[in-house]
């Protein structure tokens, strides 16, 4: 009889796999395997189930050790380190706490994986800033979306079904109106589609487009026949109907836009919004969350003063991660998803990696438990405002990257 | 067993002045003289220095989303002030929005013990605990902001009776982990969110159409009705507005003798007169203040320099946008719950309003007669950081300094202040009443702010200066419950604060109705939304210290 092994079910779990942090999941746990069996999307199915038999061994230099192994030759890689950089690719704030706290005791610096997508948007806040809104907002009040150079559901599947669809709303939204500048995404919901328009723009010509339409705004007149390559016409239309509508909001992805100098066309947009306001609502929606990003913009914010790329080589912290062809030592986490492995280099790494990761050409590789499927945690949201608890749904032998972090932390801190 | 012996007690609470006596602690408490023979581990021999409870600071923008928006918006105020890690302390930065370690560790510096942040939107509360958290030393209080979410407005819209609106605060108070209850323009954060700019007292929102005085009183009912000890937290509306005294006034009526706590009234004491005009109400608003018993007020003075706004009020942080300084800001809708906005601003001394602004704030200062009814803030960091509260409290307590500092403001401000002839300076015993006795007392801390037999044993030990700054800048000695965290304006050792709740009576009937008003609108799962008390130890506090739900004693 011991193979019949009874599931058990979760409801409105939190999914940890991406930006939105859906937590409506529906959940089975067979022995330690987590099945999605609603409100699943794409990633979640996969992540939640994935892994969930691979092997899972500690490494140092390629050979099999035990836990207590790898941290004392982990902690012995930061110790001989003049200039480690530690990475987050996806850890909650404990986890996030622990590596600041390592990259301060070691002099190093201090990033995530994602640092150039997340410094396109800070460095309009640190420079203009912006108005902008949130998801709850979004479901309830907005009635035009317009979405900047990304199709949003490569990295949010499940975002128009939960934010922008066809359900009950606490204000009236009418029939929502869409506008993709760029590329309309396959699986758009059928509902929307018919609402739907859709300009052909070059992302990289986004400055130039929205100083158009804020000049278009301020009853200038245009002397060109086009701008980015599109027809002034098309301008115009889009310009009234971001008049019209009541509670417009313009979003973007900044991962989706990498080109040269992308934060000017992030700053041309924020603009553009804060010019409508003067007669109107109308706000901006930076999307991220992806691989725990905001997480690492949060807490290394309020624990330092600076967001996210932060070094420590002086002793107070600085704003700014040390080049990566200074760096002397690596350290990766990367607990939500074994596929988002490290940047291949030629220093010592460390790397703390989802069960199943291949990592086999870093000097020590520690497994850890996942947030949201073995141990809580706090994750932030796509809207950089709403922290979501994760929960526990079954045990794991493996520390969780907090934990071990702490363990590493503690080694390095021992006298010597 | 510590023995502090022989200073000079100030202990309002006790009605002790400057009494000579020894404190005894044990076990994180104040305790009675002990046994002959008993023995005293360590002994602190303080004759003629000046003994208070920990300070309570009851609004201090220390923890929460709009604070990290300004930290991570002004690498300008973090680059000069970064510090690095000793063997004891942690790494940070900042003045006008430090990072939670230089918080913690600056309080506790100068002789705070607890620190309330009095914006906690439901929807950020998490985050706020999570700041809070790694906000070292200090003990720490949320207050829930309510009255601009659409729960609430639709409740009001559909004419629920008041016990349904009890039920709903305390349900807030419970899933927050708070301890008061704040509203910030009544009405007016939502009503910006439907494009509109400004919303009076009596102004009907142009969705729901109740006013910013029935929110007043559905809400101050609410606080009364369930014995919360704070008074209802109000930032009123019209905040900066020329002529908004008439405004505060009517706010004060709004309550209908229910206790209301208005907060920075500073900003919300101004005339329409002069050739500017702008001009100082601070005599009206300091006698309504004393004419009502159910009134208190903070101040939100303000000092010149570098500071940055971070306020829920997004109506007026957008209409102040244009004032930034550095030249960039940010507002936020956020989760049909509130809003938020930065913005960056330096007040001038040779500015007509920046200098009549703080003479307003030292005006009711020294105007509104009772202690216990007024307290110190400069609401932190909107009217200033709060590292400049020595200076102000020299300004209160030395006429000669301030005729001084009158002296340098733009001369036309002086002119128009009445301040030059208010000659009152503030007794030691009236500083302990307005940073300890009276802010415990209105949050309901029975065992704070006093340094009775029971207390917990939160002590500041001041070397007597007549440098008042400097006297409260570096105090000799802080205990933390118990333990000696700072000295001589340095810390000497790291404890972690706990948190201040306060969990009153409700009908869970209640969550029903919230359940199903999540499940249709929100992005959350309402089982997802409340902080459970072991998850606010996983935000990093040490526990939650639940106070009792009473009326403070008049």
């Amino acid at each position: 009889m011991s193979d019949i092994v009874r599931a058990q079910e979760f409801d409105n779990v939190p999914c940890p796999f991406c930006g939105l942090l859906c937590d409506d999941v529906r959940v089975t746990m067979t022995k330690g395997a987590a099945t999605v069996i609603a409100n699943g999307c794409a990633k979640s199915r996969v992540l939640f189930a994935a892994n969930a038999n691979d092997a899972a061994i500690a490494l140092a230099d390629g050979k099999p050790v035990d836990l207590a192994t790898a941290i004392g030759r982990a902690a012995q890689i930061l110790r001989a380190a003049r200039q480690p950089l530690l990475i987050s690719a996806g850890t909650d704030v404990a986890g996030m706490r622990v590596l600041i706290e390592l990259a301060e005791r070691c002099g190093g610096s201090v990033d995530h994986a994602n640092g150039d997508a997340l410094f396109r948007n800070l460095r309009v806040l640190q420079n203009t800033g912006w108005i902008s809104t949130t998801l709850a907002e979004i479901r309830n009040r907005a009635d035009l979306l317009v979405v900047a150079g990304t199709g949003i559901t490569g990295r949010f599947p499940r975002f128009f079904e939960r934010c922008f669809g066809n359900f009950e709303t606490l204000f009236e939204v009418g029939a929502r109106e869409l506008w993709f500048l760029g590329d309309v995404p396959d699986d758009l919901p059928a509902a929307l589609r018919s609402r739907t328009r859709s300009l052909a723009i070059d992302p990289s010509r986004f400055t130039e487009f929205f100083a158009a339409l804020r000049a278009l705004f301020s009853a200038h007149v245009l002397k060109e026949k086009a701008v980015a390559g599109v027809p002034i016409g098309n301008l115009s239309e889009l310009l009234e109907r971001m008049r019209a509508a009541r509670y417009g909001v313009l979003a973007w992805t900044a991962a989706d836009l990498a080109f040269p100098h992308a934060d000017l066309a992030i700053q041309s947009m924020c603009e553009f919004v804060k010019a409508l306001n003067s007669e109107k609502r109308f706000s901006v929606l930076p999307l991220g969350g992806s691989d725990a990003d905001l997480t690492a913009q949060q807490v290394t914010t309020w624990q330092t003063g600076f967001p996210v790329r932060v070094n420590f080589n002086g002793g107070a912290p600085a704003q700014g991660a040390a080049r990566r062809d200074e760096v002397d030592a690596m350290l990766f986490v990367s607990a939500l998803d074994a596929g988002r492995t490290p940047p291949s280099g030629n220093i010592p790494s460390i790397v703390l990696g989802r069960a199943g990761m291949r990592a086999e050409g870093c000097s020590v590789f520690i497994p850890v438990s996942v947030p949201g499927l073995h141990h809580a945690g706090h994750l932030y949201r796509a809207d950089n405002v709403v922290a979501i608890h994760l929960r526990k749904l079954a045990g794991s032998a493996l520390p969780s990257a907090a934990q071990a972090l702490q363990r590493i932390l503690d080694t390095v801190r021992e006298p010597h | 067993m510590i023995r502090l012996k022989g200073g000079r007690l100030y202990d309002p609470a006790r009605r002790i002045d400057g009494k000579v006596g020894d404190l005894f602690v044990h076990d994180g408490h104040i305790v009675a003289t002990p046994a002959p023979g008993m023995a005293i581990d360590r002994e602190y021999d303080i004759p003629g220095r000046v003994v208070m409870a920990g300070a309570i600071d009851l609004h201090t923008h220390i923890g929460g989303g709009k604070v990290n928006i300004a930290r991570a918006m002004l690498p300008e105020d973090h680059r000069d002030s970064a510090f690095a890690r000793t063997d004891l302390t942690r790494s940070g930065s900042g003045v006008a929005a430090p990072s939670t370690f230089a918080a913690g560790y600056r309080y506790a510096e100068m002789g705070y013990t607890a620190c309330f942040e009095p914006a906690m939107l439901p929807s950020n509360a998490r985050h706020a605990h999570m700041e809070m958290g790694d906000t070292p030393i200090v003990d720490k209080g949320g207050y829930a902001m309510l009255g601009n979410d659409d729960f609430l407005l639709r409740l009001m819209a559909d004419g629920a009776e008041q016990k349904l609106v009890n039920d709903y605060v305390a349900w807030t108070l419970h899933a927050t982990q708070c301890i008061a209850i704040k509203v910030v323009n009544p009405g007016g954060i939502s009503a910006f969110k439907f494009n509109a700019r400004h919303l009076d007292v009596d102004e009907p929102h142009p969705h729901y159409r109740v006013t910013p005085r029935a929110i007043l009183a559905t809400l101050t009912r609410a606080v009364h009705e369930l014995a919360i000890p704070h008074a209802l937290h109000v930032h009123a509306s019209n905040l900066g507005v020329p002529g908004n005294a008439a405004t505060t006034l009517a706010t004060m009526e709004a309550a209908e003798g229910l206790p209301i706590h208005l907060t920075h009234v500073q900003f919300h004491s101004y005339g329409t007169e002069g050739e500017r005009k702008f001009s100082s109400a601070a005599a009206s608003i300091a006698e309504a203040i004393d004419r009502h018993a159910n009134v208190s007020a903070d101040v939100g003075q303000i000092m010149f320099g570098q500071t940055v706004t971070a306020s829920g009020d997004t109506m007026v942080q957008f209409r102040n946008a244009r004032h930034a300084l550095p030249d960039k800001w940010l507002c936020m809708d956020i989760e049909c719950d509130a809003g938020c906005g930065i913005v960056p601003f330096r007040y001038r001394d040779s500015n007509f309003v920046n200098a009549l602004q703080w003479a307003i704030g030292l005006e009711l200062f020294l105007r509104v007669k009772d202690p216990w009814r007024v307290f110190l803030t400069t609401d932190h960091p909107n009217g200033a950081p709060f590292t400049s509260y020595p200076h102000l409290i020299r300004l209160l307590m030395d006429k000669g300094f301030r005729d001084e500092k009158l002296a340098q403001i733009h001369p036309d401000a002086a002119a128009h202040s009445q301040l030059a002839s208010l000659n009152r300076e503030y007794s030691l015993y009236e500083i302990a009443v307005m940073t300890r006795a009276a802010p415990a007392r209105s949050l309901g801390l029975a065992d704070r702010g006093h340094l009775g037999i029971g207390a917990a044993a939160d002590i500041t030990v001041y070397r007597d200066d007549p440098d008042r700054e400097k006297m409260f800048s570096a105090p000799e000695y802080v205990f933390k419950d118990g333990e000696l965290v700072a000295q001589d304006g340095r810390i000497v050792k790291v404890v972690r604060g706990a948190t201040h709740v306060i969990r009153p009576d409700f009908d869970r009937g209640i969550e029903k109705r919230l359940r199903d008003y999540f499940d249709r609108y929100h992005t959350i799962r309402f089982d997802n939304f409340p902080i459970s008390a072991e998850e606010l130890v996983e935000c990093g506090s040490r526990e939650a210290l639940v106070h009792a739900c009473a009326r403070p004693a008049p």
